[in-house]
């Protein structure tokens, strides 16, 4: 089973995505020979992760078998009000959400200097919940991102949560992750934006296939570009199982996990 | 004929690489690809002179594989950069130019006129890693030359904004897109083509800083016609360059 651990569905405000909808990204899912994606809305992004989630979770329930759910968490508070609510933890659970993602670079706060963000990996450390950070959300120059530094110092602060660290690209950023993941075995590294020559083959010889996941930023990256080199990348056939699906399935605790 | 038109020789201590002609060769021979053209590593980022002597040995080992493009490390070394592109065209064959453009040495400054004026007399494109700001700003005064603008807005000087790239190319005639990037966007390959036609589209992968599966995926899955396909991966740095069967 080939499954794609960081994809999307929703709208991208900065120039028109032909595959928004969840239909259109299951369509295009299939179109790169994908089975699963992990998804989540990018209205979670511009809008508010509640309405986004919301979201999400319906997209899940219309294609049950294609689809899984990532929550989309951020900050508890309007600039302009008091706190207004907490995170409930148990109803996300129940809702069918296998991870979190969190986006600090859209949703405006620090990561290592807001106390909800520890509340979130200290839940996720004990759920057993992967919670991607992305780097950048897809690999143009352009987006926003986020602090290398802050990234590594949020995964060591939390060590024991299980990391998917995304939106990694290439040189000090990907030798940064090489690092972490050699030093903590909960830390997983999706390929979205890895784009170097030889790039995966590094990977796997520094580091191993078990942590490494595809991903393919669908609808707003080309996905059957991103699959393109998982598989001619020059790995053993095990690897590349691992890497294309059998690491999300351990991960996500998937049906068709080892 | 699949013809890859960014392809970097030689070594590079920024971009952390280091290639010969016989492992570029054995990279296109994996791809599928006839020829590539390559820019020299040295000649792009240190010394024109020795950089693009040593392509010249390379294109001399592999005369029907590689096909260079003379690099200047800057055109504000002007009388000598000419010289040496004079020399890159008539003593080595050379068949077009690679400038590099960054924030602190730009080439949209008045000492890159004359160079790109000689590409005009010599019938060489320009593949030329800019921002579609300094694109604009060479095309407005050489618009015979014909400038491919490398990376297509999808580098990090130009921010990825291959939306306005595109804007640029459809202003002028002579401005052609370099599909090679990093950044891997989907629909850009599709709007490109919708927007300036299939010949202004020129194919390449970056190799070896970049995965060269990933790019000629990119182009090879992208829902356009057959003919665009292979305009975009070879039949039009083909005619640009004049290069031969």
């Amino acid at each position: 089973m080939i499954v794609d651990i960081c994809a999307y569905f929703g709208k991208w405000p900065y120039w028109p995505i032909d595959a928004c909808t969840p239909a259109a990204v299951v369509e295009e899912l299939g179109h790169c020979g994908i089975d699963r994606a992990a998804v989540l809305s990018t209205r979670g992004l511009f809008v508010g992760w509640e309405e986004g989630n919301l979201e999400t979770e319906e997209a899940v329930r219309g294609f049950p078998g294609r689809l899984v759910s990532f929550a989309c968490l951020g900050p508890l508070e309007l600039s302009h009000t008091l706190q207004g609510h907490i995170f409930d933890f148990d109803k996300l659970c129940a809702r069918g959400f296998l991870g979190v993602r969190l986006y600090p670079q859209y949703h405006t706060y620090h990561p290592l200097y807001e106390p909800f963000v520890d509340q979130i990996l200290e839940e996720a450390e004990m759920r057993q919940w992967p919670v991607l950070l992305p780097l950048r959300v897809i690999m143009n120059w352009g987006m926003p991102s986020l602090s290398l530094d802050w990234m590594v110092a949020i995964v060591e602060r939390h060590p024991r949560t299980p990391w998917i660290l995304s939106g990694i690209n290439y040189f000090h950023e990907l030798r940064a992750a090489v690092s972490l993941m050699r030093r903590f075995s909960t830390v997983h590294l999706e390929t979205s934006c890895v784009q170097g020559f030889n790039a995966i083959a590094k990977l796997v010889e520094q580091c191993g296939s078990d942590n490494l996941l595809l991903g393919t930023g669908l609808p707003l990256q080309n996905g059957s570009a991103n699959l393109q080199k998982i598989l001619r990348a020059n790995i053993p056939e095990p690897a590349r199982e691992k890497i294309l699906g059998g690491n999300a399935c351990r991960l996500l605790r998937l049906e068709g996990s080892q | 004929m699949i013809i890859d038109a960014h392809v970097h020789i030689g070594k590079s201590a920024r971009l952390q690489i280091s290639a010969d002609g016989e492992f570029l060769v054995r990279v296109a021979d994996d791809l599928g690809f006839d020829k590539i053209c390559c820019t020299d590593l040295t000649a792009l980022f240190y010394d024109m002179h020795e950089g693009n002597r040593l392509l010249y040995e390379e294109m001399r080992r592999y005369p029907d594989r590689i096909v260079g493009y003379a690099s200047l490390h800057s055109t504000r070394f002007e009388s000598e950069a000419l010289e040496n592109l004079t020399r890159c065209y008539e003593v080595y064959g050379m068949k077009g130019l690679k400038i590099y453009s960054t924030p602190e040495a730009s080439i949209a400054e008045p000492w890159t006129i004359p160079i790109l004026e000689k590409c005009v007399e010599f019938d060489m494109p320009v593949l030329a890693h800019t921002t579609p700001a300094e694109c604009e700003y060479l095309m407005t005064r050489v618009p015979q030359c014909k400038v491919m603008m490398a990376h297509a807005g999808g580098q990090p000087f130009a921010f990825g904004d291959w939306n306005r790239a595109i804007m640029m190319a459809q202003r002028f005639e002579n401005l052609y897109l370099d599909t090679t990037s990093s950044t891997l966007d989907a629909g850009f390959v599709e709007k490109a083509v919708a927007v300036l036609g299939a010949d202004k589209i020129v194919f390449g992968t970056d190799t070896p800083l970049l995965d060269p599966y990933m790019q000629r995926t990119k182009i090879a899955e992208t829902r356009i016609s057959k003919e665009e396909r292979e305009l975009i991966m070879g039949g039009n740095i083909r005619r640009l360059m004049g290069i031969a069967a």
